[in-house]
C-alpha cells in the first residue's frame, strides 16, 4: 500500500520532494489525475430506470403533499 | 493547472479502477509530479501521520490507539452534525408529548439505520477518492446529477436556516440578541474554515460537537426513572397515544433526524478530504459507529431531559428552542435549562458549519473547482464561497422579521424523510458498482440493510402522504 513507503523518516515527512508526497499517496487520489480522470457513464436497465423515474415522481408528490399539510398548519395557527 | 478534456479511469492508468496503485509507481508519475498542488502535499502529511501510527500499532505499541484517533472524523461529526437544532427539538417534542416509552428504542433503530446507510459512503470515499456529487454526475449524467443535486441544495439551505433558528434561541435563554447570537455562530463557521487545512477544521469541528453532549447532565438534572427507560428499550412500551397524525408526524421527524441526504454527501466527500484509503475502512466503519453510538446517547439524553414536562402534563406542541429551555426551569433548575439551551445552540452551530460544507463540497464535485479544507482560499474561493454564501444567506432570513420560521422548523425533517429515497437507490447503485468498488462492492447483507432502510422511508413517507390527504383514516 502507498502509505507504507515512507515509514523510515520517523522525524517528519520530507515533503519538499515531490516524489515522497507520491509514495504516500494512491494513483487515483493525487488532485491532477482526478481531474484528468472521469468514470464512463454507467449503462442504465430499463428496470433501473423505471425505479428512479418512479422515485422521482414519488419526491415530487411527497413535496406537494408536505406544502399541504404546512399551509394547513401554519393556516390553523393563525 | 492541467485543462487537458479528461479521459476516462482506466484510459489513463491502464487498468480497472479501483487500484491501490502507489501514486509514485504508476506510469503517469513523472508528470503528476510536476502538478502537485498544496491540497496533495496536505493530504500526504496527513498520510504520513497514518503510515506512522500504522507501523507502531504492528509493533504493539499504543500505535492502534493513535490510528483510530487519526482516522475517526467524518462518520463522528456526521451524527453529530445531524444531532442538529430541530432534531434536538424533535427528541425535545417526543420526551415532552410521550415521555419514556416506545421512541427510546425507535431512536436507536434510526441510528442503526443510519450507520448501514453511512457505512457505504465510507467505502465509496475510500475507494473512488470522488464525493458522492462528482460520481452521481459522472455515472448517471446530467439529468440525474441535476435532480439529486436540487433536492440537496434545497434541503440543505432548509436545514440551514434551522440551524440558525436554533443558534438564536438556544443564546435567547441568555437574553442574547439574535443578530449578536447569529453574528457570533458565523464567525465560529468563519474561524473554523481559516486554518486552511481538512485536519484542522475536523478537530475544531469534532471539539465543538462533543458539547451535544451538554444534553447528558441536563437529562441526569431531570431525574429519569431508570427503570421506565429499562422497560420501554426491552418491550418499547408503552406505544405512544393521542393524536395519530401527531406521532406519525414525530415519527417522521425522528427519522429525518437521522438519515438525511447531506449525510450521504458530507461523510463520503470528508473522507476524500482527509485522504482516507481501502485499508481504513474499518477504522471508518468503527468512526461511524462511534458516531452513531454517541448521537444515540445524546439524542435519547434529549428526550429524557424533556420527560418532566409530560409528567407536567405541560402542553409542547408549539414549543421552539428557548422556550423549551424556559418550560424545563421550574421542573429542572436554571443549571438543567442553561444546558439544554446551550445543548440546543452548539447543536445549531455544529450542523451549520457541517452542512455549508456539504453543499460547497458538492458545488466543487459538480462544477470541477476546487473542492477542498486544504486548499487555501486564493485557490479554492469558489468553493469557500459557496460555504461562506450558504451560511450568511441562512442566516439573514433568520433574522428578517417576518420570515415564516415555523414553517421551515414544520418541513425540514419531512422533507428530508421524503428526498431521501432517490438519494438511497443513487448510493446503492453506485456501491453495488463493481467496476467502481472491485470488491468492496456490496455484499447480499449490506443491500438487504440497504434495501430495507430505503422501503421503511417510502413506507414512511407513504403514511405521511395518505394521513395529510386524508386525515380521518387516522382519526385526524
Amino acid at each position: 500500500m502507498s502509505d507504507d513507503s515512507n515509514n523510515k523518516n520517523a522525524k517528519g515527512p520530507a515533503l519538499n520532494d515531490p516524489r515522497a508526497v507520491l509514495s504516500l499517496l494512491e494513483a487515483d487520489q493525487v488532485v491532477a489525475a482526478k481531474r484528468r480522470t472521469q468514470f464512463g457513464r454507467q449503462q442504465l436497465s430499463s428496470g433501473t430506470r423505471f425505479l428512479l423515474w418512479g422515485l422521482r415522481v414519488y419526491v415530487v408528490l411527497m413535496l406537494a403533499i408536505v406544502a399541504l399539510s404546512v399551509f394547513r398548519a401554519v393556516h390553523s395557527a393563525h | 493547472m492541467d485543462d487537458r478534456k479528461p479521459t476516462t479511469a482506466s484510459s489513463i492508468k491502464g487498468t480497472a479502477h479501483p487500484t491501490t496503485e502507489s501514486a509514485v509507481t504508476s506510469p503517469a508519475a513523472p508528470e503528476l509530479i510536476q502538478l502537485l498542488t498544496h491540497e496533495d502535499v496536505d493530504r500526504a502529511r496527513d498520510r504520513w501521520e497514518v503510515a506512522q501510527a500504522r507501523a507502531k500499532k504492528t509493533r504493539g505499541t499504543f500505535g492502534g490507539v493513535r490510528l483510530l484517533w487519526l482516522l475517526v472524523g467524518p462518520g463522528v461529526l456526521v451524527f453529530l452534525g445531524e444531532n442538529d437544532a430541530p432534531s434536538m427539538l424533535s427528541y425535545a417534542a417526543v420526551g415532552s408529548r410521550f415521555g419514556v416509552g416506545f421512541f427510546i428504542p425507535f431512536v436507536i433503530l434510526t441510528f442503526m439505520m443510519g450507520f448501514v446507510v453511512q457505512e457505504m459512503t465510507v467505502r465509496l470515499g475510500a475507494v473512488t477518492h470522488r464525493g458522492h456529487a462528482e460520481l452521481i454526475f459522472d455515472r448517471f449524467g446530467k439529468f440525474w446529477g441535476l435532480f439529486s443535486m436540487g433536492d440537496l441544495i434545497l434541503g440543505n439551505f432548509l436545514t440551514l436556516i434551522t440551524e440558525f433558528i436554533g443558534v438564536r434561541a438556544g443564546l435567547g435563554f441568555f437574553g442574547v440578541r439574535p443578530s449578536i447570537a447569529v453574528g457570533s455562530a458565523l464567525l465560529i463557521v468563519i474561524a473554523a474554515i481559516t486554518t486552511g487545512r481538512y485536519w484542522t477544521w475536523e478537530r475544531i469541528t469534532m471539539g465543538l460537537a462533543i458539547f451535544n453532549g451538554l444534553f447528558i447532565p441536563a437529562a441526569i438534572l431531570a431525574r429519569p426513572d431508570w427503570h421506565a427507560v429499562g422497560h420501554a428499550m426491552v418491550t418499547w412500551m408503552p406505544l405512544p397515544t393521542g393524536s395519530r397524525y401527531e406521532i406519525l408526524i414525530l415519527i417522521l421527524a425522528t427519522i429525518g433526524a437521522t438519515v438525511t441526504p447531506w449525510m450521504l454527501f458530507f461523510q463520503q466527500s470528508a473522507v476524500v478530504d482527509k485522504g482516507m484509503q481501502p485499508r481504513d475502512i474499518n477504522a471508518g466503519r468503527f468512526d461511524t459507529a462511534l458516531g452513531a453510538l454517541l448521537a444515540a446517547v445524546f439524542a435519547i439524553a434529549a428526550i429524557l431531559a424533556t420527560v418532566p414536562l409530560f409528567h407536567h402534563g405541560i402542553s409542547a406542541a408549539d414549543f421552539q428552542g428557548a422556550q423549551f429551555a424556559e418550560a424545563l426551569e421550574p421542573l429542572i433548575g436554571h443549571v438543567g435549562a442553561a444546558l439544554f439551551a446551550l445543548g440546543i445552540f452548539e447543536a445549531g452551530i455544529v450542523a451549520a458549519i457541517a452542512i455549508s460544507t456539504s453543499s460547497a463540497y458538492a458545488f466543487g464535485e459538480v462544477f470541477k473547482t476546487g473542492h477542498s479544507l486544504n486548499r487555501p482560499l486564493r485557490e479554492a474561493w469558489p468553493f469557500y464561497l459557496t460555504l461562506l454564501g450558504s451560511a450568511f444567506a441562512a442566516a439573514a432570513l433568520v433574522l428578517l422579521p417576518r420570515f415564516p420560521l415555523e414553517f421551515v422548523v414544520l418541513t425540514v425533517n419531512v422533507i428530508a424523510v421524503m428526498a431521501m429515497p432517490p438519494a438511497l437507490a443513487f448510493l446503492l447503485l453506485l456501491v453495488n458498482d463493481r467496476e467502481l468498488m472491485g470488491e468492496h462492492a456490496n455484499g447480499f447483507w449490506a443491500n438487504m440493510g440497504g434495501v430495507t432502510v430505503t422501503i421503511l422511508l417510502v413506507l414512511a413517507g407513504l403514511g405521511f402522504g395518505i394521513a395529510t390527504v386524508f386525515p380521518h383514516w387516522l382519526g385526524g
